[in-house]
């Protein structure tokens, strides 16, 4: 390669140099300011995802989008130096954001009007840079707010010392649920990378706001009940021990409305467990409407919302505080008995209940929450016992009597476990001239450890209620069978000595009566001739075939049958035609009014009846000797009574 | 110190003195040079490069100082408008300095070190600038701001209250603008 200019001169040779030296210097400054861009440019990105690292970390730790925001705020105008920053959330609806209460202001003083007039501020879709965001989901700038047409709040913010704006959404995917926007003092530069950390800052707020949002929709499915939308039990009594605790500061009025629906197990299952949760839905938007519209507005102003909750299948409870009298309460249960009595239009027609209302008010004492529900039910129960739509406030009477019933429930399971009963008889005469012996009535007696022996009056009942009366029925039955066996060998001149037992209806209706009786009969060997089962008039009423059915199929082994108590039910007398009966009762009542006309026209009209059909008729009660002659010539053949024997003891009722 | 004022040093003296004049004062003072805007050199390269211009021409380091600091003024408009964009006049610009140009700076250099001026209006309407460096360069301050101001068509006078040279605590110059 040759020279390329080999004969240059020294000076035109400095000349070059100087002029090389010069582009050198020329791309060094070039270098440096590419470099200088670089470093300034990798410097800004590293504040930026420092940020957004910042924002991401506070967003991870947030549980609410309020927290979250309010760091979000800070952190962001701590970066940038935006002297103002404002949270708004945005309605269910998206047609309106309002202002959170949530801010960041630097230097706070000068801007407090600026502050006031936004922190609570309401926009609607359009209005402002909020209401832009709001009509459009997307971020909105506001570089030169002097020059902004129509924004109130641009003027007042220029008036603040604000040169530029703008707003950013925040979202759950595409759901605008919040937006922030700020404020600054100096000119605004917008550069790709800032918009991108604020976008991405706007998804982690909104990925905050959806797990809120799941949360408090998992808490809401923890403490309602998905059919009706009611709070549940849990809900209750998350709710009553606020209600309690502030009952116990101030001694307000705290008050507690359990409501069963009568009627609702029938409709469920006659029409079907669609129609039962349509009738629970509309009773669940019933008993709101009724707090609505009765109760709320004789409450206090600034009392709490009344709560109704679903706490069982067809069980409502209403917390109600500062409740002002009884006369309020029960005024609302009436409002309440009257709604919930209308019927509900169902797929299969039309359900009718009615509604049992027990209330529990605390007063001056400290119940818990538990006690308070106990109490409600209690008088709920109590209100059941007495009919449709009634309502019973608890008392301490009511406790008392509930106590009272608890422990003998529990003595009475105790007693037929270590069986305290005993039977006792009571003849049954023929009202003829020797009033000789036919047969005993069987009377249970309970010999009760403290209390000693018992009538049936005072705890048969509570043995129905808890379900003990079969467990007793079958060993009264037993125990008759047992004894009418004795009796044949101590009386074994025929017709045997017959011993007459009743049976309760839940015992009369399992479904395996007849069966029992026949096992029964096998097992103690007794002549079923002996043996005389009473059914009262409502019980053999309430299935007239089944009744007939199962005394039939008793009868074809032996058995008598009584029909018990009649007269007291309001059975045709065409229905008795069809029952197999060998015998029937007449109460007590129409002997002890024997006097009466009317009574006799009864007695023998029952007589004739009983005659035309075949029956033998025993009268109960007969306590005096006018009575039973009287009985006598209406052709009453059979009778007990004081008169003729008081119940006793085996032996001592057997001896004559 | 950072590269760009030996860049800004060697602009200046070269175009005010001539091209030899920047090689002249760098081999007399000994320092090594090589600059870039991009580096941070010793305070001792460019007090060495003041000592020896300010002997060779007869005079102070101040002198020197100040004269650097105003004419590199311009200088620094050219390279960075974006800093002078914003401001109508030498005051607001003198302002920014802590707020907007110090961290930019630092964008460029982390953990430099920038001296940070307090501000304050004197009762006489002056500004009242305090300063606190160990390079003791209230001078080269002194010449910024005669350059700032001069960039905004005012004029300034500038009074040095009090100088850690003369043992005070801290540099406290008072500026008052014309207009």
């Amino acid at each position: 390669m040759t020279q390329f200019s080999p004969s240059l001169e020294p000076e035109a040779r400095l000349a070059r140099l100087a002029r090389q030296l010069d582009r050198e210097r020329q791309a060094r400054a070039q270098a440096e300011a590419i470099a200088e861009k670089g470093l300034r440019d990798l410097y800004e990105n590293q504040q930026w995802l420092a940020l957004l690292q910042r924002v991401t970390d506070g967003a991870n730790r947030s549980t609410r989008l309020t927290d979250a925001m309010r760091m979000a705020l800070e952190e962001i105008c701590a970066k940038t130096g935006w002297a103002f920053g404002n949270a708004l959330l945005v309605s269910e609806e998206g047609t309106l954001a309002v202002g959170a209460d949530i801010w960041f202001a630097e230097g706070e003083g000068s801007l407090l009007p600026f502050v006031e007039a936004t922190r609570t501020i309401a926009v609607g879709p359009g209005e402002g840079m909020a209401g832009d965001v709001l009509s459009r989901g997307q971020a909105s700038w506001h570089l030169d707010l002097a020059n902004e047409a129509g924004c109130e709040r641009c003027t007042l913010a220029v008036q603040s010392g604000f040169t530029a704006g703008f707003a950013i959404p925040v979202l759950i995917r595409s759901e605008l649920v919040a937006i922030l926007e700020f404020f600054s003092r100096t000119p605004i530069r917008v550069d790709e990378q800032m918009q991108s950390t604020l976008h991405q800052i706007g998804v982690q707020l909104g990925y905050v706001a959806e797990r809120e949002r799941n949360r408090a929709a998992l808490l809401h499915e923890a403490r309602h009940d998905a059919l009706t939308g009611l709070g549940n039990r849990k809900h209750l009594a998350e709710l009553a021990a606020g209600a309690l605790t502030r009952h116990w500061q101030t001694g307000s009025r705290l008050a507690l409305l359990a409501i069963d629906l009568d009627g609702f197990k029938a409709i469920n299952d006659s029409l079907g467990h669609h129609a039962g949760d349509t009738v629970l839905v509309a009773t669940a938007r019933r008993l709101e409407r009724c707090i609505g519209q009765v109760l709320r507005p004789l409450q206090d102003r600034g009392s709490s919302l009344p709560l109704v909750a679903r706490v069982g299948g067809d069980e409502f409870v209403v917390l109600v505080e500062d409740a002002p009298s009884a006369d309020f309460l029960n005024h609302f249960a009436e409002n309440l008995h009257e709604v919930l009595a209308q019927p509900i239009n169902v797929d299969g027609g039309q359900a009718e209940l009615a509604a049992a209302i027990g209330i529990a008010v605390c007063i001056r004492d400290r119940p818990t929450i538990d006690q308070l529900l106990r109490d409600a039910d209690l008088a709920m129960y109590e209100a059941k016992s007495r009919g449709r739509s009634q309502t019973v406030i608890f008392s301490s009477e009511l406790g008392e009597a509930t106590r009272q019933r608890r422990i003998l429930e529990a003595e009475l399971k105790e007693a037929i476990h270590k069986c305290q009963f005993v039977l006792h008889y009571q003849p049954i005469v023929a009202l003829d001239d020797g009033h000789h012996v036919v047969g005993y009535e069987a009377l249970v007696r309970w010999q009760h450890p403290s209390k000693g022996l018992l009538h049936p009056g005072e705890f048969i009942e509570i043995a129905e209620e808890c379900g003990l009366i079969t467990f007793l029925g079958g060993w009264i039955l037993e125990e008759a069978c047992r004894a009418a066996a004795r009796l044949a060998e101590l009386y074994p001149r025929k017709p045997l000595r017959f011993i007459s037992v009743n049976v309760a209806a839940p015992q009369f209706l399992a479904s395996n009566f007849a069966d029992r009786v026949r096992k029964t009969l096998m097992r103690t060997g007794v002549t079923p001739e002996q043996i005389r089962l009473e059914i009262t008039e409502s019980v053999a009423i309430a299935d007239p075939d089944r009744t007939a059915a199962v005394l039939q199929q008793v009868r074809e082994w032996g058995v008598q049958t009584s029909l018990d108590d009649f007269g007291t039910g309001y059975s045709s007398l065409s229905y008795l035609k069809q029952l197999p009966f060998d015998t029937l009762k007449i109460d007590r009542s129409f002997v002890n009014d024997l006097q009466s006309d009317k009574s006799q026209s009864i007695v023998q009209a029952i007589m004739d009846l009983a005659r035309s059909i075949d029956l033998k008729v025993v009268a109960e009660g007969i306590e005096t000797a006018g009575q039973g002659d009287t009985l006598a010539k209406l052709g009453c053949g059979y009778a007990q009574g004081y008169w003729f024997g008081r119940p006793s003891p085996e032996n001592e009722a057997f001896a004559s | 110190m950072k590269g760009v004022i030996f860049n800004l040093l060697e602009e200046v003296v070269t175009r005010q003195m001539g091209t030899d004049a920047w090689g002249e004062l760098v081999d007399a003072a000994g320092v090594s040079g090589v600059y870039t805007s991009l580096g941070s050199y010793d305070d001792a390269e460019v007090l060495a490069l003041v000592e020896t211009a300010a002997v060779s021409l007869n005079q102070s380091p101040g002198d020197i100082l100040r004269w650097f600091g105003r004419s590199a003024l311009p200088l620094l408009a050219e390279r960075y408008p974006v800093f002078f964009e914003d401001h109508k006049n030498a005051r607001t610009f003198i302002l920014s300095v802590n707020d907007i140009i110090h961290p930019e700076v630092r964008k460029l250099y982390s953990g430099a070190g920038c001296p940070h001026f307090h501000f304050e209006d004197a009762a006489d309407g002056r500004l009242l600038v305090g300063y606190r460096s160990a390079r003791q360069m209230c001078q080269l301050a002194h010449g910024f701001v005669e350059g700032a101001s001069g960039h905004f068509g005012q004029e300034v006078e500038v009074e040095h209250l009090q100088c850690m040279l003369k043992g005070d605590p801290m540099c406290r110059l008072a500026l008052a603008w014309n207009a």
